[in-house]
């Protein structure tokens, strides 16, 4: 596909999920969208230096390399593999730094990217900002509530964009999804399960000789004091989409947690259960663990009058009454028609699950986190956010690092009320 | 009963015909039911010792002696008896209605199961006519239909039974009239289900996994409830022994491609 085509084909997905939905609340719902909808102004790159270039951080320096409006200029990393890894993703002439603070000195940037582990998140956006730069970090947004009210406050007081990594806000499935949600394709919405199983330990192999500090450099997702585990890593991006679909934040929370599996010395649960409750009786259910993965990563958005399953890219419509044969019979008779009356059969079990294939939600051809990018361009270019987007980041990482607060207390958390304003 | 029932009530009758008919069925309910406390679950309770034991209740005392008589005419092949023991329990069951007792030799436990059902729609069938209503569609669970009168529209009732096996087929059609239909099979929705719509052999205790479908119209919803399950259980030379005995109202499908028992009156191909 060449550029011209890429970009009708986004621009026509867009246009099909906004322009069919004006009335019912969509726009107002994913404002950032409306606003990454717009192909990039033609102009200078937006430069970018990319902190991080483990897993995560490549795969987004693979990422801006495909926009149109961003360029990576600076990669940086303090472990030595994965700085060689990055620079194999990038030209030969693009800079690169072991130490962030030196490739922020160094300046020719507009923006950063953060991909490094969640303790660090902060004070790196901090100082990126104190630089005079744009903030693009990925999720969870910080360690702690403070630290993510802080990121808030620090870039309004700074007047620079901070974006956090929730890259289904800009997914074509998830807001078509969102559009017939709010079209009342499936009702009145009353419970999401959200879930992100997995079967793989989540231990990265180290090099030979590497010792206890070596572990906590690279494995620092099993490391309590630099991350909340898949609370912070995983979970965070589901709580959002529930807060998205809700369109409201939670307002307690509780749940249980443990090391149920792997029994490795890790110090983050490797098994979670929460329940979030939002305003009206309404329920968030998540589980995630790491060892079995027969049900993988989803959320199941439930309503009156059917349910979604965005990451399978499908709706379902609740099932027709088993008794719709009889009610037929009683319309004939009405008709004055007779005619054979179809009886369900020998075995009626009322409560098993619905079977039924269920439609295709729309899918894009373009990439979420590509869009994300380019969004995050345009802001830098302006110097203004895209609308909504941080509310829905920040409220996540509370949401997540609460979940984690009600289960290692193992009492009912209520909501903050001395949040930070966004 | 774990089931959906629905009553449709055309023509004369009481205002409240239709409530009487529901409380019916409800107290067929709340004195067989052995998922929560009731009369059948204190018995059970006694009977698991043994020995001889007063039925208070009078619709279990009625559904017991009910039971003694398809007993009888399944040849054994419908044994309500569960869980204690080995199967085919009931040939240590001794009812006395006049008494009001029943005494067994060995342990035993019941499970009313789809003889409830059937026994429900008859009670609610009496409420009904005694309210003035002569014309109304039963349906437990869409697999116990009962037919009071006549069709509203005049003649009997048309109903069209699916093959489990073959979505969207028909298996058989029949017409009934102040007449009930049950419908018994190992195959169709949920029935390969773990736990699910497990036919016990009475003769063996073994389950029965064969696919095979029975559907049996009797004057007596419990009646057909029984036949059917026997149909199912039983032996097939006994199955077609009493098939025999009244082969314009039972029929047993084997979905095996085979016809191995005689099929109903109603020329269906199925056997």
């Amino acid at each position: 596909m060449n550029d011209r085509e890429f970009d009708l084909s986004r621009r026509a997905f867009l246009d099909r999920v906004f322009a069919a939905s004006a009335g019912v609340g969509v726009m107002s719902a994913a404002p950032w969208a409306t606003a990454a909808a717009a192909a990039p102004a033609q102009g200078d790159l937006v430069r970018l230096g990319v902190v991080g270039t483990g897993d995560r951080g490549r795969a987004l320096i693979q990422n801006i390399a495909r926009t149109r409006n961003c360029a990576v200029a600076a990669i940086c990393d303090n472990y030595a593999p994965n700085l060689a890894r990055g620079k194999a993703l990038v030209p030969a002439s693009t800079r690169s730094f072991t130490d962030y603070r030196a490739m922020l000195d160094a300046g020719g940037l507009d923006g950063v990217v953060i991909a490094t582990p969640l303790d660090v998140h902060a004070r790196q956006t901090f100082d990126a900002i104190d630089a005079g730069l744009h903030v693009w970090c990925e999720k969870a947004m910080a360690r702690t509530i403070a630290d993510c009210g802080a990121m808030v406050t620090r870039a309004r007081a700074g007047r620079k964009v901070l974006q956090i990594g929730h890259q289904r806000m800009f997914h074509p499935t998830y807001l078509d999804a969102l559009k017939r949600a709010k079209a009342g394709d499936i009702g009145t919405i009353t419970q999401i399960r959200a879930s992100w199983h997995r079967n793989k330990s989540w231990r990265r192999p180290l090099p030979d000789g590497a010792g206890r500090e070596m572990d906590r450099q690279i494995n620092w997702r099993l490391y309590r004091d630099r991350s909340a585990g898949v609370m912070t890593e995983l979970a965070t991006h589901q709580l959002q989409v529930t807060n998205w679909f809700f369109d409201a934040l939670p307002t307690r929370v509780m749940g249980s947690g443990s090391i149920c599996f792997w029994k490795d010395g890790r110090e983050v649960y490797d098994h979670v259960a929460l329940i979030y409750d939002y305003p009206g009786g309404r329920k968030t259910i998540y589980s995630s663990l790491l060892n079995n993965a027969r049900y993988g990563c989803e959320e199941q958005i439930q309503g009156s009058k059917g349910t979604i399953e965005p990451e399978l890219g499908r709706i379902y419509s609740e099932d027709a009454p088993r008794v719709a044969q009889l009610a037929q019979m009683q319309c004939d008779v009405r008709d004055g028609r007779k005619r054979p009356i179809p009886i369900g059969g020998a075995t009626w079990f009322p409560e098993l699950p619905v079977r039924t294939p269920g439609d295709a939600l729309k899918w894009g051809e373009y990439d979420e986190t590509m869009l994300q990018f380019e969004g995050f361009g345009e802001a830098v270019r302006s110097g203004r956010e895209l609308p909504g987007l941080l509310y829905q980041a920040y409220h996540a990482s509370v949401a997540s690092l609460l979940g984690e607060q009600a289960m290692d207390t193992g009492r009912i958390i209520e909501w903050p009320k001395d949040l930070v304003s966004v | 009963m774990g089931t959906r029932i629905e009553l449709h009530q055309f023509g004369a009758g009481d205002a409240d015909a239709l409530f009487a008919a529901r409380r019916a069925i409800e107290a067929v309910d709340d004195a067989l039911t052995i998922h929560r406390p009731s009369p059948a679950t204190a018995l059970n309770e006694r009977l698991a010792s043994g020995g001889s034991v007063a039925v208070d209740d009078p619709l279990l005392l009625d559904a017991l002696s009910g039971i003694c008589d398809v007993w009888r005419w399944t040849e054994g092949h419908f044994d309500p008896t569960v869980g204690v023991g080995e199967a085919g329990q009931w040939r240590h069951v001794h009812v006395d209605v006049a008494a009001a007792r029943i005494e067994v030799s060995a342990p035993v436990a019941l499970d009313f199961g789809g003889f409830g059902k059937g026994y429900a729609l008859d009670r609610a069938i009496l409420a009904l006519r005694a309210r003035g209503v002569e014309c109304a569609l039963l349906s437990a669970g869409e697999s116990s239909i009962a037919a009071l009168g006549s069709h509203p529209l005049g003649g009997k009732w048309p109903l069209s039974i699916p093959d489990p096996a073959r979505p969207g087929a028909e298996l058989i059609r029949l017409e009934i009239e102040d007449r009930s239909v049950s419908i018994s099979a190992t195959v169709g929705a949920g029935a390969a289900a773990p736990g699910r719509a497990a036919m016990v052999r009475p003769s063996d205790g073994g389950i029965v996994t064969a696919p095979a479908t029975a559907v049996v119209v009797d004057e007596s919803g419990a009646v057909a409830e029984a036949m059917s399950t026997a149909l199912i259980v039983a032996p097939r030379s006994a199955a077609r022994r009493l098939i025999n005995l009244r082969r314009d109202c039972r029929h047993l499908f084997t979905h095996e491609g085979v016809p191995l028992v005689q099929a109903g009156a109603y020329g269906n191909q199925a056997l």
